[in-house]
């Protein structure tokens, strides 16, 4: 059994205690005695009560907290008031990922987050461990997830457990390009940022906008009525502000990213301030998502994101975005997802005609309820003058219509499934058939009337909730229920497929040492189906 | 195809009403404040009918479509996978394959225990579909779907199911 790194308690304690610092500060306040005015003196005493209590509680979690790496299970015991021992089975383990602030770079040390599929949350935390510790964890895990399921690739079996042995020899698939980073940065609108930018503004202004004009230009800009003009030069700044620290963030974010394959598995880096790290098994990858935004497309860059099962829906946006590439050339975006699953020539398949024509129709009714609400507002106050010259929107129309049209796909590949939809987010989804989890055929009242359906083909991917699905949108009712049909085939084909291979590979193994397939946890082994 | 108990529309029926008379209660509850109080002082006479007309709309289409709900509802155990159809406005015909079901509920709430009914929930990995309830299902039937969804489930074994 191990222990944590000891400066754990002095990092942790030091975040615990400005978390229960600023509780008791406020409980503090709140119940200071006197009345009039705030006690400081027990206002004080109540803040280091909770320094204490934090300092403590760090102490004692440090103490309870131990890990173990057995041969097919990481053990972990933790808990100070409620205890909790906790095993995850090594072939179960999805994405592992490193994480370092700047304080934990100075210090050496560094956080380990183990996913695994399924529960609310990352399974197990290791805040905080010795750099090499945590490197040294992280090979140990994979190489112990890929070993405790041999099966899964026992044909490269013998030369894997040399290469692991002997270190992980490492290819360098992607590094990310200054011009790139420098191209992501600018156009990235993170939408943490505007916010904080939005703050900064607000202390720099001193709550008051209209510091923030420059009071000598006034003099000759049109308007005699200075107070939509504050708004709108408030609104720049914030704007400004908000895209620079965007900018700012989104650079020290994915500053020297890089992206190296060992055996079966991916290994990411980035980080200037924040050092992040991890790894995404290849063989638990859901799908692949190949997105190019309407700024980026127009530069020919793309980016592409590996699914895992690994993070719960609600952390994926936070770290699901980390099993990525950000941005790069078009190019070496396919290159490299054809090399994590190779797929064929993406040569996708359009919705029927008639589809095109009810996004015409939709965006018409878009259309006119925007006349409609601008008539209303014209009538009743004086807002809006001439409302009708909206009307002229209409004309953007059939353009809208066909650009979504166009945008939208889907193709059934060879063993995987490619959708693609989007004008301004083009996605393109590839889904391994083996990997989907149910079939859903949708047709709402007004797909109906045009004899249209959605088929989408779900995934456990994390990512999937937030983001978009591996939907063909719009296509012909019949032929949707074909391709449900057929995704359903291709899926127990795969299936059965990978199955003789485990078997084939099965016999290898036990040619290759007899006794191993006694202690083979998975139960495909001993099965004679 | 198998279809549901006809009984299950009592359920549905009963729901529906509730929900149409939470809704109803609290829009022609606001519209009566708004007029009594002086909070709005030019507000139109009309505005009391107006939210009445809004509630018994919507609780007659609710009832509508709890009604015709019976007659879309549609299972079926086929060789490799379930198979679902359900929807009024949209038609969504699932298919969850035996090797992905991670796991198999039967529940019954208060209303179903009255009516006799229960619901058996599937479960799969899946992130849209994780969880696909066939409700209006006599216990003995739930019971023995349960059962035979169990069975085909362990049959089926697949890798980890992810």
């Amino acid at each position: 059994m191990r222990s944590l790194h000891p400066a754990s308690v002095a990092v942790r304690s030091l975040s615990r205690s400005l978390n229960t610092g600023f509780l008791f500060f406020v409980v503090g306040v709140v119940v200071s005695p006197g009345g009039n005015g705030i006690d400081l003196l027990s206002v004080f005493g109540l803040v280091a009560v909770g320094i204490v209590v934090g300092i403590v509680y760090e102490f004692a979690y440090y103490q309870r907290f131990r890990y173990d790496l057995t041969d097919d299970t990481f053990d972990v015991t933790s808990g100070v008031l409620a205890r909790r021992d906790r095993e995850l089975p090594l072939g179960r383990i999805q994405n592992v990922d490193i994480r370092q602030n700047v304080l934990g770079r100075v210090l050496g040390i560094a956080a380990v987050h183990i996913e695994t599929a399924g529960g609310g949350q990352t399974e197990v935390s290791l805040e905080y461990v010795s750099e090499d510790e945590a490197h040294r964890l992280r090979r140990q895990l994979r190489r112990g997830a890929s070993g405790g399921k041999p099966a899964d690739d026992a044909l490269e079996a013998d030369d894997h457990t040399t290469a692991s042995d002997a270190g992980p020899d490492e290819t360098l698939l992607f590094e990310i390009r200054p011009r790139e980073l420098v191209i992501l940065s600018v156009f990235t609108i993170d939408p943490g940022a505007s916010l904080l930018g939005g703050i900064a503004l607000s202390f720099a202004s001193g709550f008051d906008p209209a510091t923030l004009l420059p009071g000598d230009r006034i003099g000759w800009l049109p308007g005699p009525e200075t107070g939509p003009l504050v708004l709108v030069w408030g609104l720049l700044l914030f704007l400004l502000a908000a895209w620079v620290v965007s900018a700012v963030l989104t650079f020290t974010r994915y500053y020297g990213f890089r992206l190296t394959r060992a055996d079966d598995e991916l290994y990411y880096e980035r980080g200037l301030l924040q050092r992040y790290s991890g790894t995404i098994p290849l063989e638990k990858v859901q799908a692949l998502t190949i997105s190019k935004s309407v700024p980026f497309r127009w530069f020919g860059y793309a980016a592409l994101s590996v699914e895992t099962a690994g993070y719960a829906p609600g952390q994926s946006d936070s770290r699901g975005t980390e099993s990525a590439i950000p941005l790069a050339d078009a190019d070496r975006v396919n290159e490299l997802a054809r090399a994590i699953e190779p797929f064929g020539p993406a040569d996708l398949e359009s919705p029927p005609r008639r589809a095109r024509e009810r996004y015409a129709v939709r965006y018409l009714l878009v259309v006119a309820a925007v006349v409609g609400t601008a008539a209303l507002v014209a009538r009743y106050t004086g807002v809006v003058d001439r409302w009708y010259l909206l009307a002229a929107i209409t004309v953007l129309v059939p353009l809208a219509a066909h650009l979504k049209w166009t945008s939208r796909g889907y193709q059934v590949g060879d063993r995987y499934f490619l959708t693609r939809a989007g004008f301004w987010r083009r996605t393109t989804k590839v889904v391994p058939y083996y990997r989907v989890q149910a079939v859903l055929h949708q047709a709402t009242i007004f797909q109906r009337r045009r004899n249209l359906a959605s088929v989408t083909a779900d995934t456990a991917s994390s990512a999937s909730l937030l983001g978009r699905a591996a939907t063909a949108h719009d296509i012909d009712d019949q032929r949707g229920l074909e391709l449900q049909a057929d995704l359903e085939e291709r899926l127990q084909e795969r299936l059965r497929a990978r199955k003789r291979q485990r078997t084939v590979g099965q016999w290898f193994r036990e040619a290759d040492d007899g006794d191993s397939s006694d202690e083979d946890p998975s139960p495909e082994s001993n099965d004679d189906r | 195809m198998e279809r549901l108990t006809p009984r299950v529309r009592v359920v549905w029926l009963a729901l529906a009403l509730v929900r149409a008379a939470i809704f109803g209660g609290i829009v022609v509850g606001a519209a009566i404040g708004v007029t009594r109080t002086d909070l709005w002082a030019g507000a139109p006479d009309v505005l009391v009918p107006a939210a009445v007309a809004i509630a018994v709309a919507l609780a007659v289409l609710r009832v509508v479509v709890a009604w015709l709900r019976y007659g879309v509802w549609r299972f079926e155990l086929r060789d490799d996978d379930l198979y679902i159809e359900r929807g009024v406005f949209t038609r969504v015909r699932t298919v969850v394959p035996y090797v992905r079901v991670q796991h198999v509920d039967s529940r019954r709430s208060p209303l179903e225990r009255t009516t006799g009914l229960a619901t058996v929930v599937v479960y799969t990995a899946g992130s849209r579909s994780s969880d696909v309830a066939i409700p209006g299902l006599t216990p003995a039937r739930a019971e023995s779907l349960q059962e035979s969804l169990r069975g085909l489930a362990i049959e089926s074994e697949g890798e980890d199911a992810v």
